[in-house]
């Protein structure tokens, strides 16, 4: 687990205070802690390239503060899409052979208009 | 990277710094990996893109650049670790988001719930046929059909391998693991060339599979007939046995008999089915007068009627 200090460090541009706004907003998601938990949240490698992402839309690309979770939710949706896919391509690719080709050719039949 | 910075920008040598930012976010908005997941051609672009405005945009560097004392490829950025990479993975789950499938008709219900998404994206191209429609005239070229005998253990293992066609062309294929005789393995858009802005078709490679003098396939499984001595099957050891990727080493129990069969587990076609070893005990090519003295008096003591239960039987 990676700490507020680690993220800050290995992002440019990336304040304490700029980093809490995005976990305030929801955008990044640490390790949830619980009220007892005297441990700070803890961040995944997944979020530290998610604070780089959020950085680099506002700085670089130079997108809106208010446009950027409009831009991750849509991110995220197509993540969510890419991985039902993936798992409903797994799913086809188990199938045996002739239905395999059977889905192949309806999916270009249907591509084809 | 030998190329000019600028153009990379698509800006002017005389560009203001204002411009050379304009020009970079207009891309980087089109082409950031995160933006693109799953396409590798936009990252290649945007590493360019980047490093060209790394360049460009710093007053001392451009400077530099311009006066030729760096070139293009004068600053690497450390390679960098995108979102994406993630957000398929374990770590990414929390974020994945699974709102919306109610369209999905009789799936809705699974969509959004069932799967937990694995490793990777099997199959590459996952980048369509291009636009539908197009201009008026324009038709899809044909498919064109070839046949292509391999190896038992290019189908078995899979392989690639270049085709010549009929024409002096030549087409690269990549035969799957586990290709089996008559399947047909569809090459997009290396068929016949399409009218007007129609997109090319595709080549249809019906695959025959040439058999192994020493390997036969039932399903996944792999069957072997494997000669054993006479020594062998009595004292039983460890044996050699040819698999589809190379020999192991099998152990025979003692006792071994003809026809016994032993199964390798995991060793049959991508793993997913087992090799079958069926013994075959094997004589001697003479019989000498050893053997033959030992088994005389072996027999005096020892007889055994291996067809009794035949007997009983029928």
């Amino acid at each position: 687990m990676l700490t507020e200090e680690d993220i800050v460090a290995r992002v440019s541009r990336l304040t304490v205070t700029r980093l809490r706004v995005f976990v305030s907003q929801g955008l990044i998601k640490p390790e949830a802690v619980r009220p007892e938990d005297v441990a700070p949240p803890g961040y995944s490698e997944a979020d530290l390239a998610r604070a780089a992402l959020i950085c680099n839309l506002e700085d670089e690309m130079g997108f809106n503060e208010d446009d950027v979770p409009v831009l991750l939710s849509l991110i995220d949706q197509i993540h969510g899409l890419r991985s039902e896919l993936r798992g409903f391509v797994e799913v086809v690719e188990a199938l045996p052979p002739e239905v395999r080709t059977t889905v192949r050719l309806r999916i270009e039949q249907r591509r084809r208009g | 990277m030998a190329e000019d910075l600028y153009s990379v920008l698509g800006v002017a040598k005389t560009a203001s710094a204002d411009e050379i930012t304009k020009a970079y976010r207009k891309l980087a908005k089109k082409l950031h990996p995160d933006l693109n997941p799953g396409d590798t051609a936009a990252e290649e672009k945007f590493k360019e893109i980047s490093s060209a405005y790394s360049i460009l945009n710093d007053e001392d560097k451009r400077g530099q650049y311009d006066r030729g004392e760096i070139d293009a490829s004068g600053q690497e950025r450390p390679e960098a670790r995108y979102y994406r990479e993630y957000a398929g993975g374990p770590e990414g789950t929390r974020y994945r988001s699974s709102a919306g499938y109610e369209d999905m008709g009789d799936f809705s219900d699974l969509f959004g719930d069932m799967f937990s998404g694995g490793a990777g994206m099997h199959g590459a191209g996952m980048h369509g046929r291009g636009q539908r429609g197009g201009a008026r005239f324009s038709m899809p070229g044909q498919d064109a059909q070839y046949h292509l005998d391999i190896g038992f253990l290019d189908a078995v293992n899979g392989t690639k391998t270049r085709i010549t066609l009929p024409d002096g062309s030549t087409l690269d294929v990549t035969i799957p693991p586990g290709v089996t005789g008559g399947q047909v393995l569809r090459l997009k858009g290396k068929g016949h060339p399409g009218l007007g802005k129609g997109p090319p078709g595709d080549a249809l490679v019906e695959v025959g599979v040439k058999p192994h003098p020493v390997f036969t396939r039932e399903g996944n499984d792999i069957v072997v007939d494997l000669p054993i001595s006479l020594d062998e099957a009595v004292l039983g050891g460890k044996v050699e046995v040819p698999t589809i990727a190379g020999k192991v080493a099998m152990t025979v129990r003692p006792g071994a008999s003809s026809g016994q069969t032993l199964r390798l587990k995991g060793r049959g076609v991508k793993g997913k089915g087992d090799q079958l070893v069926k013994l075959n005990v094997t004589m001697p090519e003479t019989i000498d007068d050893d053997l033959k003295r030992f088994i005389e008096e072996w027999k005096q003591t020892h007889a055994y009627d291996p067809r009794r239960t035949m007997k009983e039987q029928a």
